[in-house]
């Protein structure tokens, strides 16, 4: 081979790239480059060597089912339960025009599906059929990414105990790395639970069109509403809680390095100073129980 | 560096034998994790693999690499690389002769290179980057492939060969790789053993392959067949004791099952140790 000549490894290696990943196959491919002049077969012939018993199309096929299949296996262990509430006839039409727009760009599969959430979001059709299925892609992938986020002593009950009662309204906590808060349009959350109780049986096709499985037990869709969640990681496992408005905002008052002072402002609206007092105790207790909280600061 | 030391036999470290592994006494002597899957910040592969690696010898097995690729090395990746290995100093750092990546997109799969004089150049010259960068050799492992170039100047075990010699790196001989391949781009398996530098193969792997009619394809998703025992058999006649490691990376069956396949890599290897002399090339398989 000649470094300058038509194939040099550079270009031999853009036009394995462009064959093997063609969602319509290695042939329709090569029909396509050939119709633009870009390339003709007796060239692909000259480059790839094959056989009577596998012509070189074929062979290179088979690197073209293992790349898609294999980011579609990934997909699916990433998001469970999106593939379960579309079907998997749905889940694969969509992570092929997913990994079109958004071929992994990672050298590792884990951060392949980063983009799915907004992918659906914006995806006219899917998204018009299945209008949770953003919120449920995030939920997934903010699981994802605490299961492998930094880790962080958490807080101790005694470091707690031992701040200066007097300047506690002055204190700031600061929250585990391997922790999310998340807000939704759908409750994704009581989806998720349904999904999990009858096993991941795919849901009907929300239109009434052919359902990618049988709908041995179908799970009505998420209501639109509201929802938040937070994601935390303890020890080593993943888990996920609803919250409601109130909660939210103290979490997002905390993890926005506000002071303490201020969270129990939010509680005292429509309390007694007892209740406020007993509801803040209450909160901070399971947020010390769940291991998110990484430390506290009094300046 | 020489021929690294003799691990023994081994199985790749996988999330379904986590708990398995942790739990007590394995019957294997050290364990290869996919780097990729520590590349991350902290949790549960981590901690696993902290706790493995405080019981067993580890070797780091690579497969983004992509040390033919004609896009640039990437640095982050290097950078994680080198942090894996000063974190959990493995025996050796490995990965694959192949390319993955072109234009900045990853095909997530070994994919095949061209065995010509430029491709040969360019990995070299790679090669002894990577070295320097992680400050030690690696070692490469050969694929299986289903494609190739009829502009390869060379065979696949001259190209591996005279990248070792030139850059210094060990190779990771993938006995199972050599079948598949042979198969399918009708080789002989045997010449590819003889072909390949007695002092410069570091390490085996054994795998279970699939057999599709045409073609064979590299599943890693069944035991090793009876005629790449055989290969290893004579792989082990030619290169003497080297560590062997046990892949099995889809349809995962019991820890036990991979305890009992490489038992059976041990027992070939002690046998075959005592047996002289080296097989000669026979006829194409």
């Amino acid at each position: 081979m000649n470094a300058g000549g038509p194939f040099d490894l550079r270009r031999t290696q853009e036009l394995f790239w462009t064959l093997i990943t063609a969602p319509e196959g290695v042939r329709a491919a090569i029909d396509g480059l050939s119709g633009r002049g870009s390339i003709d077969e007796a060239s692909i012939n000259a480059l790839f060597a094959g056989d009577e018993r596998l012509p070189a199309v074929e062979r290179l096929d088979i690197y073209a089912n293992m790349y898609f299949y294999r980011l579609l296996d990934c997909l699916a262990e990433d998001f469970p339960k999106v593939r379960a509430a579309v079907g998997p006839e749905r889940f694969h039409n969509l992570v092929t025009d997913y990994v079109l727009r958004h071929p992994s760009e990672h050298p590792s599969l884990r951060f392949l599906g980063r983009r799915l959430p907004e992918f659906i979001r914006d995806h006219q059709q899917v998204a018009a059929d299945f209008p949770f299925l953003a919120d449920l892609a995030r939920l997934e992938w903010a699981r994802a990414d605490v299961f492998d986020a930094p880790d962080a002593a958490p807080l101790s009950r005694e470091a707690l105990a031992s701040l200066p009662q007097e300047r506690a309204g002055e204190s700031r906590f600061t929250l585990i790395p391997a922790f999310a808060l998340l807000r939704f349009d759908h409750d994704v959350i009581r989806f998720w639970r349904a999904l999990d109780d009858a096993g991941s049986v795919p849901a009907a096709a929300p239109d009434g069109g052919p359902a990618a499985a049988p709908p041995r037990g179908s799970i009505a869709p998420p209501a639109r509403r509201s929802a938040a969640a937070r994601v935390w990681r303890k020890d080593l496992v993943v888990h996920h809680a609803s919250l409601d408005d109130e909660e939210m905002l103290c979490l997002e008052l905390a993890q926005a390095g506000e002071p303490l002072g201020r969270i129990c402002q939010v509680l005292a609206a429509g309390r007694s100073p007892a209740q406020a007092t007993g509801r803040a105790g209450r909160m901070i207790q399971a947020w010390l129980e769940d291991g998110i909280l990484a430390g506290v600061v009094t300046p | 560096m020489g021929q690294p030391v003799f691990l023994g036999h081994g199985v790749g470290l996988r999330r379904d034998h986590f708990e398995r592994v942790l739990s007590g006494p394995a019957r294997v002597d050290w364990f290869e994790a996919i780097s990729e899957n520590f590349m991350v910040d902290g949790g549960r592969p981590l901690d696993v693999l902290t706790r493995v690696r405080e019981r067993y010898p580890v070797v780091l097995h690579g497969v983004s690499l992509s040390i033919g690729s004609t896009d640039p090395l990437d640095e982050a990746y290097l950078d994680r690389l080198l942090a894996l290995a000063k974190r959990f100093e493995p025996a050796w750092v490995s990965d694959h002769l192949c390319w993955t990546r072109v234009g900045g997109r990853q095909a997530h799969d070994l994919l095949p290179l061209p065995y010509t004089e430029q491709a040969l150049l360019h990995v070299v010259e790679r090669v002894l980057r990577v070295q320097e960068r992680l400050g030690r050799a690696i070692a490469l492992e050969n694929v299986s492939s289903y494609v190739a170039y009829s502009q390869s100047a060379m065979p696949e075990w001259e190209f591996l060969a005279e990248v070792a010699r030139r850059s210094g790196c060990g190779i990771l001989l993938d006995v199972n790789n050599v079948y598949v391949s042979a198969k399918n781009h009708r080789f002989d398996p045997r010449a590819y053993l003889e072909g390949v530098p007695r002092d410069k193969v570091w390490q085996f792997h054994l795998a279970g392959h699939s057999n599709k009619g045409a073609f064979l394809l590299d599943t890693h998703d069944h035991p090793v067949i009876d005629d790449v025992w055989d290969l290893y058999r004579d792989a082990v006649r030619r290169f003497g004791p080297v560590s062997t490691l046990i892949e099995w990376d889809d349809r995962i069956p019991e820890f036990e099952r991979l305890e009992q396949e490489s038992g059976r890599a041990r027992a070939i290897q002690e046998e075959a140790l005592q047996q002289e002399p080296v097989k000669t090339a026979r006829g194409a398989v």
